[in-house]
């Protein structure tokens, strides 16, 4: 069983290999690349410019804590509304599509053209989609929303019908036997048999969403993104490493958000596993204890 | 139920020349080596598989009008015991055409009847696989069918919770519900068959339990 997975894993590298040799013409471009990768992270973007969390110099901050008038918290903000209104409104429009496009719900002639809807909204990348919408309503937010909510549902769309036909079969038969009407078989047993799966893609969606806000921004529709692409115009580029390490801390706070809400739907949820809040405390009360002995 | 001369099977024929009636009240138990197309039959009893030659003629509500306990009993692992016997009762009640009360009586009774009352709101994925048997059960028996296909529906129970299981399947009985179930072991053929199905060389053979007795009594 290992011989021939270690020799398909081998010819996949060298296949791999071949085909990079094949696009690049001059290897010798590698040469001193590092040495230019040192040389512009600490001289252009080492040390971060924090000031992007400081208020800007207009319009005059008329909050109490400077950090709430700030380029940083601003765009961030931008962006995490336009991520969650898009991935909200993408995920019901991909659930919607999805439940005509699995094969093990629909038959083929029905679920065939709901694939190639959502194939259709997917094979434009959600910067194209930004552009579109650009032009079509003006730069802003809303551009942004209906940029990434279509793309969400290309997306979304084929994780989910992708997931629905995965899931064991036998329940979607008995339903099939008792002679349940489509919304209920999609509703009472589709939806709670895939929750986890469902829950793991809304919330990789909305993370993906809120990192791609960062791009779609750059042409012009609103978020984050606006703010690195003016920054990167003015060549300030420690003001742009601020900005990202503000997104990756976001990244990363989403990230475990989607693990607590996961929690609540998987098997691992069954098991109560000690808090590192539970066990300090327990550490704590068992010094003072000792303490007063 | 009518079956007429059909032939089960996936890519090979399993069995052919299948005829048989299934009339109000009957259980059937549907015996025979395995591999020998049982399962297969029961499937395509319930539409899930094409018969390769014949017809099947059920006679029966499309809507909730055919149970099916499958031998993984098809719950729906991530919801409650309620939501999971609520199912049956949607079938023959859809929520479009109201009910709701109805639905309730009928989903509290099963679960009453089945002995899992205590059990309503808990996750099926915590059951024991005696539990789960009770839900799948009790799921039947919200819906009220007309005919109930059951795949091993008594194995790997203890006697209390056969005992649990048959009353509440002959209470679908009373109500002229008809089974057709597929069994492994003599001891439940002899609580509920009036009549055995057995698979045998490619045919089925069809006895009334008196007479599936007397060729057992032979055998012996």
């Amino acid at each position: 069983m290992r011989k021939p997975f270690i020799f398909v894993i081998l010819s996949l590298l060298i296949l791999a290999w071949m085909t990079l040799n094949n696009l690049v013409d001059d290897w010798g471009r590698l040469e001193g690349g590092w040495e230019n990768l040192t040389t512009f992270v600490s001289e252009s973007m080492w040390p971060p410019n924090w000031s992007v969390i400081e208020a800007q110099s207009y319009p005059v901050c008329e909050k109490d804590i400077e950090f709430f008038c700030s380029v940083g918290y601003l765009g961030m903000l931008e962006t995490l509304k336009i991520a969650f209104v898009s991935t909200i409104l993408g995920f019901i429009g991909a659930l919607c599509l999805s439940s005509f496009a699995a094969r093990n719900l629909m038959p083929m002639y029905i679920a065939i053209p709901f694939r190639l809807i959502l194939a259709a909204t997917r094979s434009l990348p959600s910067l194209i989609w930004a552009i579109i919408f650009v032009i079509v309503i003006g730069y802003g937010p809303l551009a942004g929303v209906l940029a990434m909510t279509f793309y969400t549902v290309g997306y979304l769309g084929k994780l989910q019908y992708e997931t629905f036909e995965g899931m064991p079969s036998d329940a979607l038969e008995v339903s099939k036997a008792m002679g349940l009407s489509h919304t209920t078989k999609f509703t009472s047993v589709v939806i709670p048999e895939t929750g986890n799966h469902l829950l793991s893609q809304l919330m990789f969606m909305f993370e993906y969403n809120v990192r791609h806000g960062t791009v779609i921004g750059i042409v012009g529709a609103g978020g984050i993104g606006y703010y690195i692409s003016t920054y990167l115009r003015f060549l300030q580029y420690d003001k742009v490493f601020a900005l990202l390490i503000i997104i990756f801390v976001v990244v990363v706070l989403i990230d475990l958000l989607s693990l607590m809400v996961r929690s609540f739907v998987t098997d691992e949820g069954d098991v109560r596993k000690p808090t590192w809040l539970k066990e300090m405390m327990k550490l704590y009360q068992s010094r003072k204890a000792s303490s007063e002995q | 139920m009518v079956l007429e001369d059909i032939s089960i099977g996936y890519n090979t024929v399993l069995a052919s020349e299948i005829s048989a009636r299934v009339h109000p009240g009957e259980v059937i138990a549907v015996l025979g080596p395995s591999g020998i197309g049982k399962t297969t039959l029961i499937r395509t009893i319930a539409g899930l598989v094409e018969p390769i030659d014949g017809d099947v003629e059920l006679n029966v509500e499309k809507r909730g009008g055919l149970g099916y306990i499958p031998q993984k009993l098809g719950l729906v692992r991530h919801a409650s015991v309620y939501h999971n016997v609520n199912l049956g009762a949607r079938a023959s009640l859809p929520v479009i055409k109201g009910g709701s009360e109805e639905r309730k009586k009928r989903v509290n009774s099963a679960l009453v009847a089945l002995n899992i009352e205590e059990k309503t709101t808990e996750p099926v994925r915590r059951l024991s696989g005696g539990q789960l048997r009770r839900v799948a059960t009790a799921r039947a028996l919200a819906q009220r069918p007309k005919l109930l296909l059951a795949d091993e529906f008594l194995s790997e129970l203890d006697h209390n919770t056969v005992d649990v299981v048959i009353d509440a399947v002959k209470e679908l009985l009373d109500a002229g519900a008809s089974i057709i179930m597929v069994e492994h072991h003599e001891e439940n053929v002899e609580l509920l068959a009036t009549r055995v199905w057995l698979i045998e060389g490619e045919k089925l053979l069809d006895y009334s339990i008196e007479e599936w007795r007397n060729r057992v009594g032979e055998e012996e």
